[in-house]
């Protein structure tokens, strides 16, 4: 009979047998093709038929809308896409490593808060002179800009910004949209005043959304980082985060609240005011009784600190990019003719109500008669800027150190000081990394 | 357990001393104290088996719900109305057939990969004596001590090199990366219980060491084999990662599959997703019902020795 007791000896082997382990997974990795280093991914960069990356291709609602735009486009230029998607919470990940590992070439869709994270591999073309045959906004251009280079081509140009519903806010005697914190805070009380279990603003308090507090330290003066200086900590980002309490405390604002249930919430009419990207009133409008709530859901400008401040929001939106290499060119040309050709992103609209980035496009009829969108855009879009954290890599971690910390001062276990100086301490220690 | 027992007094004794009448209220009292142990026990029971059981209550009563149900809040425990056309939609969708038959080949195929070689190395390992064999034990262990993801990506740039992306073969062999070495020490435990007797009654017999295993420790063994199996199987059924990044659309197994189908940017499809979690989990559950003795048997098997 064998003993199972293990001597030092066995543990000392184990350990050798271990660093052997790293070291052949180490040879094996090194003896992988050289995709990771290059800064192409090879191939004839001059071929017709390329490959398109998208999660758009996975959801229900998108797929048939961009497999149109595919389908007309092999159809017109007798090429053939090959189509690639991975499920949007995966998207990332799975991008890095299939375009560090030269898989993935030719034309990438990119959320805009992806492209610093996507362009620092070196794998991504310059997209400059596309960009200027394009006609789009200054906004959507700066959306697909990382460190000075056009990486990708705007698809859709919209932010994240406040949705009011008219109905809740004209039964609280509410005839204009608050243009100050201030007057925000007395609506909400206003609107807290309605009863029947009213949430006058499902604001985001879960750790997963609460990156949704950057527009509002941003709308208290804290610019979040400056230059190299992560400013998480200073006085503005403490007012905030007090004045975040206080509406907490006050319940004005629920606890447990993510995206999901505030467009519930929204959707059952028990609450007035909710954040969410333009292309969420669709999403909310669909999971709601009331088939009447679309025409009460309204774009609010985001409150200011002081008359005649900036309103902040967070920008929002999808580029196309293009991976260097196999079927470059081609993958370039199909980006610039689904972000600006007129009818395509038109009808990519009408189908999806994702706003095109092109000034022909929003100035279509068809785009320029909905009223939802066009206030959106120049209510919310237009003053809307990125998140100066999409540059690093570590992006998601830096919002969820934050978000622990403010929720932390939520439930009472930390003050707003003492939790905004961690949390800006954490993120400069992100960012270092 | 010991029983007591009493024999009743007659009438004119009932003024005997306080010490012959005891036993009645001690008798109430014992008895008293079990039933009070009982409905503990039971409470406890039933504490603990909702809570096990509460997330597949609440997969069926979402996949049970309409979309404006299942997004109500606060949300409702027992659905004022019910539909069946998240089931009867999963039916129009070919996609979820292709994933759910790559599950199945691809857990299968796992299932007998990580027994028929751990049977081999599990019996060498505990039958015979050689040099190196510790070591080779350990560095079987051992690769289960390094995180998945660093192992994906090694994998990764692994199976690309050799064109093996987006097959089966990249998933059966990166899943049984992972089963094999539970597999091998499972099966070693199980082999160290076949006394040698028994194998050197069958070499005196004229059994051949091959003919030894395959006759005569193999069929003892069946029950930790298919434990075994059952554990790979899934294990294979149920990776989500592996089966994402290695493997396109064609050959993605349902994991990955369902995520990709009702997880979207904006919306989770919950009422759909937890209706085709429900139907998928189905032949796994189906599997489990019947071989759950070997699963339990097998995992204990190798603990004692007699």
């Amino acid at each position: 009979m064998t003993t199972s007791g293990i001597s030092r000896r066995s543990a000392l082997r184990m350990f050798g047998i271990g660093a052997l382990g790293v070291a052949g997974a180490g040879t094996l990795a090194a003896c992988a093709p050289s995709g990771g280093s290059s800064s192409s991914n090879g191939g004839d960069t001059k071929a017709k038929d390329f490959a398109f990356t998208s999660w758009s291709l996975n959801e229900e609602a998108a797929k048939p809308a961009v497999e149109k735009i595919i389908a007309a486009w092999e159809k017109a230029e007798k090429s053939k896409i090959r189509t690639v998607s991975y499920p949007y919470n995966e998207y990332l990940s799975q991008l890095t490593l299939k375009l560090g590992g030269g898989e993935t070439t030719g034309a990438v869709q990119l959320d805009i808060a992806w492209l610093g994270a996507v362009a620092q591999m070196g794998k991504l073309a310059d997209l400059s002179a596309a960009a200027k045959k394009g006609g789009y906004t200054d906004v959507g251009v700066k959306s697909g800009v990382y460190d000075g280079v056009q990486y990708g081509l705007p698809w859709t140009t919209g932010s994240i910004g406040l949705i009011a519903n008219s109905k809740l806010l004209e039964k609280a005697g509410i005839t204009e949209h608050p243009k100050t914190t201030e007057e925000f805070e007395a609506a909400l009380r206003e609107l807290k005043g309605l009863g029947g279990g009213v949430v006058p603003y499902a604001a985001a308090t879960k750790v997963a959304q609460l990156k949704d507090i950057f527009p509002w330290m941003q709308t208290f003066g804290c610019t979040l980082l400056d230059g190299d200086k992560v400013t998480i900590g200073d006085d503005a980002s403490v007012d905030a985060v007090t004045w975040y309490k206080k509406l907490h405390d006050a319940k004005l604002i629920a606890a447990d609240v993510d995206r999901f249930d505030a467009r519930a919430l929204f959707g059952q009419g028990k609450a007035a005011f909710y954040d969410d990207a333009i292309i969420g009133k669709g999403a909310t409008a669909a999971q709601s009784k009331d088939k009447t709530l679309a025409d009460a859901m309204q774009p609010v400008t985001r409150p200011v600190l002081t008359s005649g401040d900036t309103p902040r929001a967070l920008l929002w939106g999808h580029v196309i990019a293009v991976a260097k290499g196999e079927g470059q060119e081609a993958a370039t040309e199909f980006a610039l003719h689904a972000t600006s050709d007129r009818a395509t992103t038109v009808e990519y609209f009408e189908t999806l109500a994702l706003p095109p980035a092109t000034t022909q496009g929003l100035a279509d009829p068809k785009v320029k008669d909905d009223a939802f969108t066009t206030a959106w855009t120049e209510q919310i879009t237009k003053t809307a800027t990125g998140s100066p954290f999409w540059q690093f890599a570590q992006n998601a971690q830096i919002e969820e150190a934050v978000a622990k910390q403010v929720q932390a001062v939520l439930v009472g276990g930390a003050k707003p000081k003492d939790a905004m100086k961690q949390a800006g301490k954490e993120v400069a220690d992100l960012i270092k990394r | 357990m010991t029983t007591t027992t009493t024999t009743p007094l007659p009438r004119d004794e009932k003024a005997a001393p306080m010490a012959m009448t005891t036993p009645r209220p001690a008798r109430r009292r014992l008895r008293k104290d079990l039933v009070r142990s009982r409905i503990a026990a039971w409470s406890a029971v039933l504490v603990i088996g909702a809570l096990g059981m509460l997330p597949v209550y609440w997969l069926l009563v979402t996949a049970l719900s309409t979309p404006g149900q299942a997004f109500q809040f606060p949300p409702k425990l027992i659905p004022t109305e019910i539909t069946f056309s998240n089931f009867s939609a999963l039916a129009e969708n070919d996609q979820l057939f292709t994933y759910l038959v790559n599950s199945m080949i691809v857990a299968t195929i796992t299932a007998v990969l990580s027994v028929v070689v751990a049977t081999y190395m599990g019996y060498s390992f505990s039958k015979f004596r050689y040099r190196g064999r510790r070591s080779l034990m350990h560095l079987v262990l051992a690769s289960q001590m390094f995180p998945q993801a660093l192992l994906l990506v090694t994998l990764y740039t692994v199976f690309s090199s050799f064109g093996l992306l987006n097959t089966y073969t990249a998933l059966v062999l990166s899943f049984t990366t992972f089963t094999m070495p539970l597999c091998v020490w499972m099966l070693k435990g199980i082999f160290d219980t076949i006394p040698d007797a028994l194998l050197e009654a069958a070499s005196i017999d004229g059994a051949s060491r091959w003919r030894t295993l395959h006759s005569i420790v193999a069929p003892l063994a069946a029950p930790g084999m298919i434990a075994a199996g059952l554990f790979a199987f899934v294990r294979g059924w149920n990776d989500f990662i592996f089966a994402l990044t290695l493997a396109d659309k064609e050959k993605q197994t349902l994991p990955p599959g369902l995520v990709s189908t009702y997880i979207g940017e904006f919306q989770t499809a919950w009422p759909e997703l937890m209706a085709a979690s429900l139907v998928v989990s189905v032949p796994v559950v189906v599997a489990f019902m019947f071989l759950q003795r070997y699963l339990v048997g097998g995992m204990t098997a190798g603990s004692v020795k007699s």
